[in-house]
């Protein structure tokens, strides 16, 4: 009986002639599944990242130049910021206690966080407490419309100042 | 099978290809490179350039929760530039929203400062669409699925063609402006002022309840019309009354195009609470006294005219050289119907004539007193040269100028006016009863007693001119059945068991279970079944006239005769006795 | 010092060589073994017999089912980190799933158009083995649990179908669960139970979620490995007799002491069929590895290419006052709808009830074991006439209640 070379792999003599056609085919078949293979998993790395999240914005107006006036110090507990007008210049610093997240209040000699115990100045830098790092700055800019913005995601260095 | 593997492998490689690049393509991102760009052109500060320039795209959104249900308004994507002052002059997307002193806006040091600011509102809660869609087609409502398109900016592939323009138009926005502002009368919001004005002036609210505003039971509650239904809907249900459901009574009341509009602006604004208001004060505007709470100016008048005027019941009615075209002619009221008939009409129609579609207004007695007053002064009788002007003066308004039953206003009356044109009916039934029906009228029904208007030579005269020229008959001859002219049966309770049981059995597909003409069968015949609950009809007619119609049927009618299918007098006396037990109909 | 030095030197070989503990095959022994001693692998038999390899024969419509569930399971995983079973939030999940989240609209479409193939393909899958007699001793029982694993798609599909939590969504369950209330005693309970409140609500939502990503799939999981399982001890796929003579019985166990363990006749299967079958099979691997691997690329292809085309649907946000007139439950209950129209008793639960006990019973009322192995075979006309017939009835009630159903359940046109 006929021996069917694709049925009996172990037959040394069949199908020698098959077998670079097949090694092509089965490159191209690899090929052909990595490439897919990869373009899932980048995909899937893509599809996980969240585009849009339901927190408040990092980026956020916190209304005219005018509505802080100089002199002042505001503390704006929602967004955790505090904005700082001194002449014609502004700047925000952050309200989130560097130790572990509380909120901290203005005081006198400048900020004071109810949790720890943690003291900074009037800048920001650490004067007292458990606090390992001085408050950031945020960068404040002045967008479009004439109203002041504020991004949580650019830090700048303390005494960085927006001249309105 | 390599082979195909391999040739498979390499499609499903392409196709994964076509889906990772499908999914990289953003049109807002396009637009936000090209707001980018520009702004970058426009910019003055060398520090500003520099964030433009490291600055991607990535979506944009304003999540609002001050009015009701947290939003999520991601127009800021595309619209990037709507707050931004430079771009008054570009093309959509990129385009500053407008600014204007109608919306508060006001200009200070040369520049506008927004009264709505973005960041409060957001973008949907005066627009409407679908705050988190990305793309045209869901982000401005296109797609028929959600209920909330831009409001006249938008209409849906789904809405009628005939429609379509005219809801188109930045005035229906004022409907959302009307959540807040819901002042009488609010400079911003004159379309939603007209709406109301006509909700009143066309008696809409005889009809149809609004928290607060009125308390009508007949038509449908409105209270939050704005919020379950679209303005196609609101403009179709105005102009068709009868396009979402056959059985509907509502009046067409032919309308122009501008008050329609008004209208359904200001029922588009309806949406049962607004973002302003307090629950105390919502709770006071839901148990107030409605019926002092008609528009300011219309109280205290003395004159019922005056009343009548104000109350626009020429909305529906026909007096003093307007017509409403829905409702009888009011011109002889005062010879026709006295006193009594008009006070108990007034206060609920339906205690004189049980199935009349008019609303029943809550007014305070003394402006019923008033107007019955008015109408009962109409005493100059009509004077009609000739039995054809009688009828085209009296009659044809019910009756139509046919004679076939189809006056102007002969859809809203229950029961149809007689159809005299139905040559079967008008032979069999005596002179002498035609006559009594119109000295007399019909009670229970629209038919006055014009007998109090006319002389007996005009209602000859008349009844001639309808026999002659609708039925085709000189004089009708009725059939003399062997009738009794009085019950024999006795009124006992086994008569009346026997009676009901015979009724339920055998008339209530017609006349229905409850006896009130509306029987499953009772839509697709005319004229429909009599309503036997109709105690002002049933007490005046003889059980004579009963007998014939029961055992002999109504010739012109559905109604068959009974003896036909066994009655005996025994069996119809026994369901008439059945029918006068009903209670009064005035209750 | 020096065998610290050496054990980090070899550390990378070690680590390979725990986890590959094997070296190449270099005899045809120990290629043939390479099924049998991987832990992923030795779900296949070593040996196959050619039928199997056949696309003809089975379409491979139960790879196709299978292929589809890990599709499904994927992709639900994925959804799963960004959907809320919220009555409240739901909806909005869903339009940022379409609008917002990166391949979100193309990972919903595949969990939906999956969904409707699975299925599909597992009713498919029935009539091939049907229509082949598959289903014949020593196969009864693997029937049964396709059987069971049929209701239990059916039942996925029907949870997943009111996540969206839309109108469309919405009111098709509250169709199949009133359905489902007219079974006689339990009716109502069951309902209860299976919606948690009277009417379709949170509770209904939270209870069809955690059925639809938790105890179904398990369920469907534990069915088919052991669907699986019985495939290999029933001999693998069902083929034609042989016409030789069949082989002598294999030689009698040896003959212990005669302990009875009672319990154990309830686990324990029967003892491998090699040396025992005519040799007419060939290697595993390659040939069934890679006739699968083809099924697998297809299955995907065919879903891509269809998730790229067509959207699912999103309909309005629920309104409870509000019904869409008509409201359809989902394609596959719909042959069941449009007979609840007529009755609602025979219709839901009747007619459906006694349909799955005779799918249940047919492999123990139909003993005739001729006609095994091939498609519409002459000794089967009567079992098949009657299956495509009901097949038939039950596509066509389908039909009607589709396409020719209206408002208020009347008849119009799709025309």
């Amino acid at each position: 009986m006929p021996v069917d070379p694709r049925l009996h792999d172990n037959d040394p003599d069949a199908g020698q002639r098959h077998i670079g056609r097949r090694r092509m085919l089965v490159w191209l078949s690899s090929v052909g599944l990595f490439g897919s293979a990869v373009l899932a998993a980048v995909s899937n790395l893509v599809f996980f990242k969240p585009r849009v999240t339901y927190s408040p914005s990092a980026r956020f107006s916190i209304g005219k130049p005018d509505d802080f006036p100089s002199g002042t110090r505001i503390s704006r507990d929602v967004e955790r910021v505090c904005i700082v007008r001194e002449g014609n210049r502004v700047a925000a610093i952050s309200t989130t206690c560097t130790h572990l997240g509380c909120i901290v209040s203005i005081s006198d000699t400048g900020f004071a966080c109810p949790c720890h115990g943690s003291r900074y100045d009037q800048d920001g830098n650490v004067t007292g407490g458990p606090a390992p790092k001085p408050l950031p700055w945020f960068q404040v800019s002045l967008a479009p419309n004439g109203e002041l913005e504020i991004d949580k995601n650019s830090q700048v260095d303390p005494g960085t100042y927006l001249t309105v | 099978m390599r082979l195909a593997l391999a040739i498979a492998a390499f499609v499903v490689l392409i196709v994964h290809g076509v889906v990772f690049y499908d999914q990289f393509s953003y049109r807002w991102e396009r637009h936000q490179i090209a707001y980018l760009e520009q702004a970058r052109s426009l910019s003055t500060n060398p520090r500003e350039r520099a964030a433009l320039e490291e600055r991607a795209p990535h979506i944009e959104q304003i999540i609002v929760t001050s009015f009701g249900d947290t939003r999520v308004d991601r127009c800021v994507t595309c619209h990037i530039a709507a707050d931004d002052p430079r771009f008054t002059g570009l093309a959509e997307p990129l385009k500053t929203h407008p600014y204007s002193a109608a919306l508060g806006d006001v200009q200070r040091n040369g520049r506008w400062e927004r009264r709505h600011k973005f960041s409060d509102f957001g973008c949907t809660v005066c627009h409407e669409g679908q705050g988190r869609g990305l793309d045209t087609f869901h982000g401005h409502g296109e797609d028929e699925f959600w209920p909330e398109p831009l409001l006249g900016y938008v209409t849906q592939p789904n809405w009628r063609k005939d429609f379509a323009p005219h809801l188109r138009g930045a005035e229906y926005m004022e409907a959302a402006c009307a959540q807040c502002h819901t002042e009488q009368d609010f400079a911003g919001t004159p379309h939603v002022t007209r709406g109301r004005k006509l909700f009143y002036a066309m008696n809409c609210y005889g009809c149809h309840k609004i928290d607060g505003l009125s308390e009508g039971t007949l038509g449908p509650d409105l209270t939050e019309a704005g919020k379950k239904f679209k303005i196609d809907y609101l403009w179709e249900s105005i102009v068709e009354p009868r396009a979402n459901l056959d059985t509907s009574f509502m009046p067409n009341f032919h309308l122009g195009e501008a008050d329609v509009q008004a209208l359904v602006i200001f029922l588009k604004s309806r949406r049962g609470v607004n973002f302003a208001e307090t629950t105390l004060d919502r709770y006071k505007a839901h148990i107030a006294n409605v019926a002092v709470v008609i528009p300011p100016g219309t109280a205290g008048e003395k004159a019922g005219q005056q009343l009548l005027e104000d109350r626009a019941c020429t909305a529906c009615h026909k007096l003093l050289g307007r017509d409403g075209g829905i409702a009888p002619d009011l011109s002889y009221e005062g010879l026709i119907r006295d006193d009594a008939w008009l006070m108990d009409h007034f206060k609920n129609p339906r205690s004189r004539i049980p199935d009349s579609i008019m609303p029943s207004f809550r007014f305070p007695d003394e402006d019923f007193q008033r107007l019955s007053a008015f109408l009962g002064s109409l005493k100059t009788p009509p004077a009609p040269p000739n039995p054809a002007a009688t009828f085209k003066d009296l009659c044809e308004r019910c009756h139509g100028e046919k004679g076939d039953g189809n006056g102007k206003v002969a859809w809203y009356l229950d029961p149809s006016p007689r159809d005299f044109t139905k040559q079967g009916f008008m032979v069999s039934k005596p002179r002498e009863r035609f006559v009594t029906s119109i000295k007399e009228g019909v009670p229970g029904t629209s038919m006055p007693p014009w007998g109090r208007a006319l002389k007996d030579e005009q209602v000859d005269g008349v009844l001639s001119y309808v026999l002659k020229t609708f039925a085709k008959i000189d004089a009708p001859s009725p059939k003399n059945h062997n009738v009794p002219d009085r019950n024999p049966v006795e009124t006992s309770p086994a008569s009346l068991a026997r009676g009901e049981q015979t009724f339920l059995e055998r008339c209530t597909g017609c006349h229905g279970r409850k006896a009130d003409g509306k029987g499953p069968n009772s839509l697709d015949i005319f004229p429909h079944p009599r309503n036997l609950r109709n105690s002002w009809f049933v007490a005046k007619v003889e059980d004579r006239r009963l007998f014939d119609s029961i055992l002999y049927g109504v010739q012109g009618t559905a109604m068959p005769a009974w003896i036909d299918y066994g009655f005996s007098k025994e069996d119809a006396g026994d369901i008439i006795n059945f029918i006068r037990s009903f209670p009064h109909a005035s209750n | 010092m020096s065998t610290a030095w050496n054990t980090l030197k070899e550390l990378p070989s070690n680590v390979w060589s725990s986890i590959f503990r094997n070296p190449l095959p270099s005899t045809d022994l120990e290629r043939a073994s390479t099924s049998f001693t991987n832990f992923f692998l030795h779900i296949h038999p070593v040996k196959v017999h050619r039928n199997t390899l056949r696309p003809v024969y089975t379409l491979g419509l139960g790879l196709i089912s299978l292929f589809l569930f890990l599709i499904l399971v994927v992709t639900g995983v994925l959804l799963m980190f960004y959907y809320v079973p919220s009555t409240t939030q739901a909806y909005d999940r869903m339009l940022d799933l379409r609008g917002t989240v990166a391949f979100g609209i193309f990972l919903r479409n595949m969990h939906r158009w999956s969904a409707h193939g699975m299925v599909a393909m597992v009713f498919l899958h029935m009539c091939r083995v049907f229509l082949t007699g598959a289903y014949k001793k020593p196969r009864e029982f693997n029937w049964v649990i396709g059987v069971l694993l049929l209701l239990v798609t059916l039942f996925l599909s029907f949870t997943g179908y009111l996540l969206p939590w839309d109108q469309l969504a919405f009111w098709a369950i509250t169709v199949g669960t009133s359905i489902a209330a007219y079974a006689p005693l339990i009716g109502k309970q069951m309902q209860f139970v299976l919606l948690g409140d009277t009417t379709v609500g949170q509770e209904a939502l939270l209870r069809f979620y955690v059925l639809h990503v938790a105890v179904l799939p398990s369920v469907l999981v534990l069915l088919a490995a052991i669907h699986f399982w019985r495939i290999r001890k029933d001999g693998g796929l069902s083929r034609p007799e042989p016409r030789e003579a069949v082989p002598a019985a294999p030689p009698k166990p040896q003959v212990y002491k005669k302990v009875v363990y009672g319990l154990q006749g309830f686990v324990r299967g029967p003892f491998t069929k090699v040396g025992n079958v005519p040799d007419d099979s060939v290697y595993s691997w390659p040939n069934l590895l890679m006739a699968e691997l083809f099924v697998f690329v297809l299955t995907v292809s065919v879903i891509l290419v269809v998730s790229l085309l067509f959207n699912a649907p999103l309909e309005q946000p629920v309104n409870v006052m509000h019904p869409p007139n008509p409201a359809k439950a989902p394609w596959y209950f719909l042959g069941l709808q449009e007979m609840v129209s007529y009755s609602a008793f025979w219709g839901g639960i009747g007619i459906p009830g006694f349909m799955v006990g005779l799918l249940l019973a047919v492999p123990y009322l139909d003993r005739n074991p001729k006609g095994v192995g091939r498609w519409f075979a002459r000794e089967r006309l009567l079992a098949n006439t009657l299956f495509l017939t009901l097949v038939t009835l039950n596509i066509i009630f389908i039909i009607v209640g589709t396409f020719f159903r209206g408002p208020n359940w009347t008849f119009v046109s799709p025309f």
